[in-house]
């Protein structure tokens, strides 16, 4: 009998970007500043797509439209950590992306005690991405306080478990994803994917920017 | 413009149950009762421990106690009918199958929740409702059953396919537990209870069952 020799390889992977910004701090200060500063009425998404809690501000899309050079950096290293997840991801070449516009839309969320954001994905863009200004604190007896967690996109596919695909390596796992996730830290993820924030029970602040984006 | 009016038809429907369970007036304080009593450390499922909330080994079914002999019997009973309902099996052949059930109960105190979550290995899940608090007025959404929409059709859309009504509307669904009322629905779909906020306890019992047809191999142990 011959032993098969089998090659294994992923296939209907979800590709998933991160990328580090170091050091964070300085840009992070700025920005948490600017936000708390505006977190009012006049920023506030007047059209949400979900029904608002008190405890998370969500600001308009138009984030990446201001002016102050700290949204300016900070759009720099978000929108290039889309652009190469992207483009690692996909078979253009550099001169293909060089005819498409990157469009977006950006918002940030301020998170309190308490607030958390229902599972959601974002139709009409390619690619998401969240940056982590303030995690906020952890709460030892709450480990999934604040959590950014993606959800399988094989859904269905985890009801019927046997110990042979219970405890499958990364990647090939019918799991969600979770994520808690770091200052100045950037994932960048397919639109499709369905994700939620859990909630959230520490007492500082939790602060994150995320952009919807699409090329055209 | 021809009036000609389509047929229209919802295809891929997933069956959602809803039933009152008989003698929950009579019976619920008494189940709520033992229920808290016995939401000791020694019953708690630790793999799935959350704070503020308690949740039983899976075992409730075994015990045998008169309230919980009630509400098994009701939740089998009333599982059993919603799944004769959507299928076309005889009187002879629905009596053939084998049920198996695994139920536990669950305590949400505030700011408790039940994460996300599906079952595996089961083909339904029932929640029924033994005792539910005043709906707090700062969250609509405090302790509800939320039942997750886990994809889009289309990752397009226009004015046309993203307002539709029902049962074509995208988004999730959610279902308020009352006291003496049962859902059912598929156990795959992920689902959550929603952060309890304001006082008072929602005490649920939840049950993940099955039915095996005689001669039916390859079920996974739970």
């Amino acid at each position: 009998m011959v032993a098969p020799n089998i090659r294994l390889t992923p296939q209907f992977a979800v590709p998933f970007g991160e990328a580090m910004l170091s050091p964070c701090e300085p840009l992070n200060s700025e920005l948490e500043k600017l936000f708390l500063a505006r977190e009012h009425e006049e920023y506030r998404n007047p059209t949400p797509s979900h029904i608002p809690q008190q405890e998370l501000f969500e600001s308009r899309f138009n984030l990446f439209t201001w002016p102050e050079p700290c949204i300016r950096e900070l759009r720099q290293f978000v929108l290039d950590g889309v652009t190469k997840t992207m483009m690692a991801a996909s078979t253009l070449q550099t001169h293909d992306l060089a005819r498409l516009t990157l469009h977006n839309h950006t918002w940030f969320h301020v998170t309190r005690h308490a607030g958390s954001f229902i599972s959601h994905n974002h139709p009409m863009a390619s690619w998401s991405a969240v940056y982590c200004v303030r995690s906020g604190d952890p709460v030892p007896d709450q480990p999934e306080s604040g959590l950014l967690r993606l959800f399988d996109p094989r859904q269905g596919a985890g009801a019927f478990r046997d110990p042979a695909n219970a405890q499958l390596k990364p990647g090939f796992a019918l799991r969600p994803l979770e994520l808690r996730l770091a200052e100045g830290q950037l994932i960048v993820f397919p639109s499709y994917l369905f994700h939620e924030v859990t909630p959230f029970f520490g007492r500082k602040l939790r602060i994150t920017v995320a952009t919807n984006c699409w090329f055209f | 413009m021809t009036e000609v009016a389509p047929q229209v038809v919802p295809i891929f429907a997933t069956p959602f149950g809803l039933a009152s369970v008989p003698g929950a007036d009579a019976l619920n304080p008494a189940l709520a009762s033992l229920l808290s009593q016995r939401a000791t450390p020694e019953r708690a499922d630790m793999a799935n421990h959350q704070a503020h909330t308690f949740q039983s080994r899976p075992n409730l079914f075994d015990w045998t106690e008169e309230p919980v002999s009630w509400i098994r019997t009701g939740l089998i009973d009333l599982v059993s009918g919603f799944a004769r309902s959507i299928n076309e099996f005889s009187d002879e052949q629905f009596a053939g199958f084998r049920v198996q059930a695994r139920s536990w109960f669950t305590i949400v105190r505030p700011d408790g929740c039940v994460p996300s979550h599906s079952h595996a290995n089961a083909a339904w899940c029932a929640l029924y409702c033994v005792a539910a608090p005043q709906v707090a007025a700062d969250r609509f959404d405090s302790g509800v059953l939320r039942l997750h929409e886990s994809y889009r059709p289309s990752m397009f859309t226009d004015a046309t396919n993203s307002a539709t009504q029902l049962p074509y509307r995208p988004g999730h669904s959610t279902w308020r537990p009352v006291p003496g009322q049962l859902v059912i629905f598929p156990a795959s779909i992920v689902h959550e209870i929603a952060l309890l906020r304001g006082t008072g306890e929602l005490i649920l019992v939840t049950a993940i069952m099955r039915f095996l047809a005689p001669g039916q191999t390859g079920i996974p142990l739970w």
